[in-house]
């Protein structure tokens, strides 16, 4: 116990990293999710050809390669971000794409019905969108939603090997002096549990308060 | 218009899409050229290695009881051993031929040797966070790791050796002039290897340097090379040889801390230790431990062999 109690600044500072980075990729993916969700049902082949070839990429790459290419590759070509702000925008895009996919799915549950009659009165594609088809779409989905930000939320560990310091690093770094991998990792793992438990509680609570009765 | 604008921006993508992908190709496969160049006893390193291996010593059958951990090792007719596959002159695996090479990876051949009588190991990959459970586990047999000496540690794993002294040094860009010594680190941002002794010895040798940790070394050479950091503070024999294969980077001062690498082992097994232990003085004394040192860390490092360290010296071993 002593591993874990004398080293709660390290504990500390590496939690706020990784809430911080947690609250900014969110809402870094959520944009994206619904843009590229949109792009993929949009009237447009080619804007469609777009969405669809993000997502193919983006799921179907190991978000470790991803972070470790854009972060070593890209100052190759003059690119250089910081650390933080590299793993943020490498881990939205990579989690837009996973969002965009249940995103889609929540907008395939809205009845054509809708669509028509909001054509029928006059709206425009986006408004259609806008006012008839994302709030419906958005609220069938929560659950899922919910579910792919704690996937999120696991996956700002791997920002570890790029250089950040968040909960898994300053485990690391905390084990090294103390070398009591079992108490530290379990404490460590404890923490993203409680994280984990807070975003499924919200989103159950927003899910209760959004969900359509059909 | 706005379709031809839309094709000729998608083609432009494209081609930006295609030239980062090129470039982070390059890129990646510059980091694997890195480091294996960093392997320069390998060439013909093979032979001297095997000669070793055939002149080295073999326990005699009255040093191995009955029911002894080396007893079982023997009868099993391979070591199992806990180590790395990319640590360059230390435990790398070889491509071509598969082998792993390096010091550590020598030093558990021999041991091999000893108890078996050829030099039979079976290497377990194992990270930094997992040593202590594999052993308590039994996982493994000992392990060969760079493992530094420290007395938190020698509360649960038990220490043969130290084999090996090594230190800290700090590594710069070619081009850079203001960084002489740790002493200048102070303000600077520090490239360190996660879970190296570097990520808590930098805050005791340079107060107020920054750290970044990379995951594994040719990360680390690489993120100096492209600036993310203005040294590189990593075991000075790592160094050396990432120098000589990296043009763009340079050793600065002496290495500035002791690391004292020890045998990590069972804990309870304090027969297993003192057998180890013998086996270490004994190639000590007969020149075997100075053949693997000049086979493999002494083809990067200047002036000659070292004294080999005096074993239980330290605090926990």
């Amino acid at each position: 116990m002593d591993a874990l109690t004398g080293h709660l600044g390290e504990f500390g500072h590496g939690l706020v990293t990784t809430v911080h980075m947690t609250v900014v990729t969110t809402i870094g993916a959520l944009l994206l999710g619904v843009i590229v969700a949109t792009l993929r049902i949009c009237p447009v082949p080619l804007l469609r050809g777009v969405g669809t070839v993000y997502v193919e990429v983006l799921q179907n790459l190991p978000l470790l390669a991803l972070l470790v290419l854009f972060v070593f590759a890209l100052p190759t070509i003059g690119i250089t971000f910081p650390l933080f702000t590299s793993a943020a925008i490498v881990i939205s895009a990579y989690e837009g794409a996973y969002l965009a996919e249940a995103i889609r799915a929540g907008i395939n549950t809205v009845g054509v019905g809708q669509a028509e009659a909001a054509r029928a009165i006059g709206l425009t594609f986006s408004q259609s969108l806008r006012y008839v088809i994302l709030p419906q779409g958005l609220r069938a989905v929560i659950q899922p939603m919910g579910t792919i930000c704690i996937a999120l939320l696991m996956n700002t560990s791997l920002a570890a090997a790029v250089g950040v310091v968040e909960l898994t690093q300053a485990a690391n770094n905390v084990n090294l002096v103390e070398a009591q991998p079992i108490a530290v990792f379990t404490g460590a793992g404890l923490a993203y549990m409680l994280l984990a438990l807070l975003i499924s509680r919200i989103t159950g609570a927003l899910e209760r308060r959004f969900a359509i009765v059909r | 218009m706005s379709i031809l604008s839309r094709n000729v921006t998608r083609r432009r993508a494209l081609t930006i899409a295609a030239t980062a992908v090129t470039v982070a190709l390059a890129a990646t496969g510059c980091g694997d050229g890195g480091s294996a160049p960093a392997l320069p006893g390998a060439a013909g390193g093979d032979k001297a290695a095997q000669s070793v291996f055939d002149a080295a010593p073999v326990a005699s059958d009255a040093e191995i009881p009955a029911g002894s951990t080396m007893d079982k090792i023997r009868k099993r007719g391979y070591l199992t051993v806990g180590g790395s596959l990319d640590a360059p002159l230390l435990s790398q695996q070889n491509p071509v031929t598969g082998e792993i090479e390096g010091f550590d990876a020598d030093m558990a051949k021999l041991l091999a040797k000893y108890i078996i009588g050829k030099p039979e190991v079976k290497t377990v990959t194992i990270g930094t966070q997992t040593r202590e459970a594999m052993l308590q586990a039994k996982e493994v047999d000992a392990v060969f790791q760079t493992y530094t000496i420290t007395p938190q540690r020698a509360t649960q794993v038990a220490f043969a050796g130290p084999y090996l002294t090594s230190g800290l040094a700090v590594a710069v860009r070619k081009d850079e002039t203001s960084i002489k010594s740790v002493k200048d680190l102070a303000g600077k941002t520090v490239i360190v290897g996660a879970n190296t002794p570097a990520v808590t010895a930098l805050p005791e040798a340079a107060p107020g340097s920054k750290q970044v940790a990379f995951a594994t070394d040719p990360q680390a050479v690489q993120a100096l090379l492209q600036k993310r950091g203005d040294a590189y503070v990593q075991d000075f024999t790592l160094l050396a040889s990432n120098a000589k294969s990296n043009p763009g980077m340079k050793v600065v001062g002496e290495p500035f801390t002791t690391e004292a690498y020890g045998i990590g082992l069972n804990h309870e097994d304090t027969e297993f230790k003192e057998f180890v232990n013998n086996w270490l003085r004994k190639i000590q004394a007969d020149g075997t431990w100075a053949k693997v040192w000049q086979n493999t860390l002494g083809s990067v490092v200047e002036g000659g062999t070292p004294t080999p360290p005096a074993i239980g010296s330290v605090e926990g071993s």
